[in-house]
């Protein structure tokens, strides 16, 4: 490998906040041609380091070199100028204009007082040709799928001319084919020349794509570009700093039935869905991105009403007609979506936890504060939820912990059967080993579980069976151990054809 | 919960003593017996009103109607005891049930048929105006009856009528929305009304009951105005739900829902209702007045808004003392 010269460089870049040093002495090379890695759990600094890159934050102490020459970075604006492009988790993107004018926001091709309407297509339709990506300039964005903005927003960053272009969470809302088109297109774009920046909690995507990898940990650079082994288990090791068994999957499976689904359809998607979930078990819904796995949950939580067909709990036919319903017989769903279907970010930990299982704490319309905070607070302990959570406001705590409090909630209503989809969804690795173990300790006290998870590493780590879906059906249910992540891709695959 | 409840009262309440302790210092007659008497009867209908507009507020939702609403029902309570000869129970009854049943239509548009709560009151500001002035040909009803008085200027063991019901409906609203879990459902709606829907709550109906609630405080606010006028008018209450609104969101409401105290409206109430009172007994116009309020309402806000910020460059100043309320809102 030739001597590589850093284009942009951060050397021992500081940025405090009252109470926590966010970046302590951060140093980071960054090489044209390269796709960069940044990873670390939540809060070990990541995106103060990405904010301070695009100009959001400015550095305490220590300085940003592009080519060699110190820069100040003292707003966004000035970071895009110098070259510095970020694609964030909310796309900046403006929902109701066409793509060449969100490409060309800001710096519209004029002539004298009109914009230059040609022009701007033109410009839009040649940058996209040359990243290959069919998408036609003039369609409104918001039309667009979250896969499609997303190439939008990128790009809008090549027609800026960046020469770094940075992605934090790129691939939450992706499908398999959609993840791999954006891989795709990175690596040609790391064949241009320009630098990625990538930024991903999903680490078997990041050993696939990434060339080298920084790793922070409390604000440090635990581990540079030199030293890090682009390989799961070691990146995870210095992650976490412990070496723990990264899905630590407890078999509770009996064959005691508690769910039975037999041949449901929905308007939305579900066409005749069967299948069995036991006691104790954890049942894995696989399937690309549309196929209904989500919809097979929203079915049994009653947001989705039974056109045909019949789910039974407990060997007892259900009529479900709304979420309430479905609370009532015993049925939670832990949605993919926590902040925005999930927390009240107005209520502290205990009354987040509470919430669907009032009558657990009421005295005819009274509400038992004392009682409400006992059982609560009983939950928190066991979840080994962190102590502060009973009473602080849920925005206060990390994105694990938010997680095991919409779990507790459940446990709090006193659900049978769990539906949790997405459950890990950009938490660290840390917690995620923690929901794992929640996984276990549900099913031993004889709880079944609904897992779906676009991870399919956790998919078959974490199920006992897995039922692999297919436009709204249950195409295959196989045994997980049975099953290889290979075997997943290719029978979601290969069903999606046959069905075709 | 504790600490979010002392918080949200602390800001409004300090605010509201720095403003009555400016006030008084300044102004000469401000602490007269006769002055501060009534300023509770200022206040209190206003105050009762609010009631309903913070619920509302609470839910996520606005109320803009009640001003129109106690118009309506000013005339409807006013002719049926002048012309219809209803005892004045039957009456206040019937004007209770009228007021659920704006209460209802506001709530049937907005939380069954999905329309925008701002853009449903915003018609019924008008129509119930308009409606009220169906009545009588559009004239007032003057002199309606002499036992009318009494209900407001009436006073038990020296103290006037209108506190014991200004206390006595905060306190209820206080206690609903404190222990019983319908309260806590207003809260999670308004929090976040798909959250709430997922874990299994009423999400229409708890909107719905807010502006029947809401509704109900309006006929009370109207039975205390006819009462006081001993009159019933279709021009009466115009603005009144803007007070109302002003009052819950001094008191520290978030009109994103889900965030606030009920106790705290009526301390935003009595803010207003003192710099009003302070500016009359200083003879400033009217005009002049309602700027004064107009900024208030703004400062109000952007304190609150503002909060963190200016904790940390008032620390920054004093040095490391904590303020009160400083962290009683986080940043999302």
């Amino acid at each position: 490998m030739e001597e590589s010269v850093p284009v942009w460089e951060l050397r021992n870049v500081t940025k405090r906040f009252p109470g926590v040093v966010a970046n302590d002495s951060v140093s980071l090379s960054l090489v044209a041609g390269r796709i960069h890695g940044l990873l670390g759990e939540n809060g070990c600094g990541k995106s103060t380091l990405v904010k301070v890159l695009c100009g959001v934050h400015q550095p305490d102490s220590g300085e940003i070199l592009c080519a060699r020459r110190p820069v100040v970075l003292s707003d966004p604006i000035a970071a895009r100028r110098a070259g510095i492009a970020t694609v964030f988790q909310e796309f900046s993107l403006v929902q109701t204009l066409s793509v060449a004018e969100n490409i060309y926001l800001g710096r519209l091709p004029r002539n004298r007082w009109r914009i230059d309407w040609p022009a701007m297509r033109e410009g839009a339709r040649r940058v996209l040709g040359r990243i290959h990506v069919a998408i036609d300039p003039d369609a409104i964005v918001g039309e667009l799928s979250t896969a499609g903005q997303q190439l939008v927003e990128i790009a809008k960053a090549i027609a800026a001319n960046a020469s770094m272009i940075i992605l934090d969470e790129p691939t939450t809302a992706l499908g398999p084919d959609e993840i791999a088109e954006l891989h795709r297109l990175l690596l040609r774009l790391r064949d241009d020349g320009r630098i990625i920046l990538y930024i991903s909690h999903r680490l078997d995507e990041v050993v696939e794509l990434v060339d080298e990898a920084t790793i922070l940990k409390d604000g440090r650079v635990v581990s540079n570009a030199a030293e890090t082994p682009v390989e799961i288990r070691a990146i995870v090791r210095k992650m976490v700093g412990r070496v723990d068994e990264h899905f630590p999957k407890a078999a509770n499976a009996t064959g005691d039935a508690l769910l039975d689904v037999r041949s449901i359809h929905t308007s939305n998607r579900v066409a005749g869905a069967s299948f069995t979930v036991g006691r104790g078990e954890v049942f894995g819904l696989g399937g690309v991105l549309g196929s209904g796995r989500t919809e097979i949950a929203r079915a049994l939580f009653g947001v989705d009403v039974l056109r045909q067909g019949e789910i039974r709990l407990r060997g007892k036919s259900l009529k479900l007609l709304s979420s309430r319903d479905a609370i009532a017989a015993g049925i939670a769903l832990v949605p993919e979506n926590r902040k925005s279907d999930g927390l009240f970010f107005n209520f502290s930990g205990h009354e987040n936890i509470s919430i669907a299982g009032l009558g657990r704490i009421t005295h005819g319309a009274m509400l038992d504060h004392a009682r409400e905070r006992r059982l609560a607070h009983g939950l928190i302990q066991s979840l080994r939820i962190t102590p502060t959570a009973g009473t602080a406001l849920v925005g206060e705590l990390s994105g694990g912990n938010q997680q095991k409090i919409v779990i507790a909630r459940w446990l709090f209503a006193e659900a049978e059967l769990f539906v949790l989809d997405e459950p890990t969804q950009g938490i660290d690795v840390g917690a995620k080993i923690a929901v794992y173990q929640l996984i276990n300790e549900l099913t031993a006290a004889g709880k079944g579980v609904i897992l779906i998870s676009s991870d399919y590493d956790e998919l078959l780590a974490m199920s006992d069976r897995i039922g692999i879906v297919s436009r709204g059906r249950i195409v295959a249910i196989r045994d997980a151990r049975s099953l290889d992540k290979a075997d997943l891709i290719k029978a979601s695959a290969d069903r999606e054809e046959l069905a075709a | 919960m504790k600490r979010l409840v002392s918080n949200q009262i602390v800001g409004p309440l300090a605010a509201l003593l720095l403003v009555a302790v400016v006030v008084a210092l300044t102004t000469n007659r401000f602490l007269d017996v006769g002055n501060l008497s009534n300023l509770i009867l200022q206040v209190s209908i206003v105050a009762i009103v609010a009631i309903g507009s913070t619920i509302v507020i609470f839910t996520g939702g606005i109320d803009l109607s009640p001003g129109s609403a106690i118009a309506l029902m000013t005339m409807v309570f006013a002719m049926a005891i002048k012309f219809g000869d209803v005892p004045l129970p039957f009456a206040i009854l019937l004007v209770l049930l009228i007021g659920v049943l704006l209460g209802a239509v506001n709530g049937v548009l907005t939380a069954y048929l999905r329309i925008p709560s701002f853009i449903t009151t915003l018609a019924a500001l008008s129509a119930f105006r308009g409606i009220a002035f169906m009545f009588n040909n559009g004239s007032p009803v003057f002199s309606v009856h002499p036992k009318l008085e009494p209900i407001f200027y009436g006073s038990l063991l020296g103290v006037p009528l209108p506190l014991f019901y200004v206390v006595g409906l905060y306190a209820l609203a206080f206690f609903v929305m404190r222990y019983t879990a319908f309260g806590r459902t207003i809260y999670a709606v308004g929090g976040n009304p798909q959250a709430a829907a997922l874990s299994g709550l009423n999400v229409a109906r708890t909107r719905f009951l807010a502006f029947v609630i809401a509704g109900a405080m309006a006929a009370v606010g109207a039975v205390l105005m006819t009462a006081r006028l001993n009159s019933g008018s279709p021009n009466y209450g115009v603005g009144m739900e803007l007070s109302a609104i002003a009052a819950a969101v001094i008191g520290g409401a978030s009109l994103a829902g889900g965030r606030g105290q009920i106790v705290s409206t009526v301390i935003g109430a009595l803010t207003i209702v003192i710099v009003q009172n302070a500016l009359n007994l200083n003879a400033v116009p009217t005009s002049a007045q309602n700027v004064i309020i107009g900024a208030i309402i703004v400062t109000a806000v952007g304190v609150d808004m503002w909060r963190g910020e200016i904790g940390r460059a008032l620390a920054f100043i004093v040095g490391p003392l904590t303020l009160p309320g400083q962290k009683g809102k986080v940043d999302q």
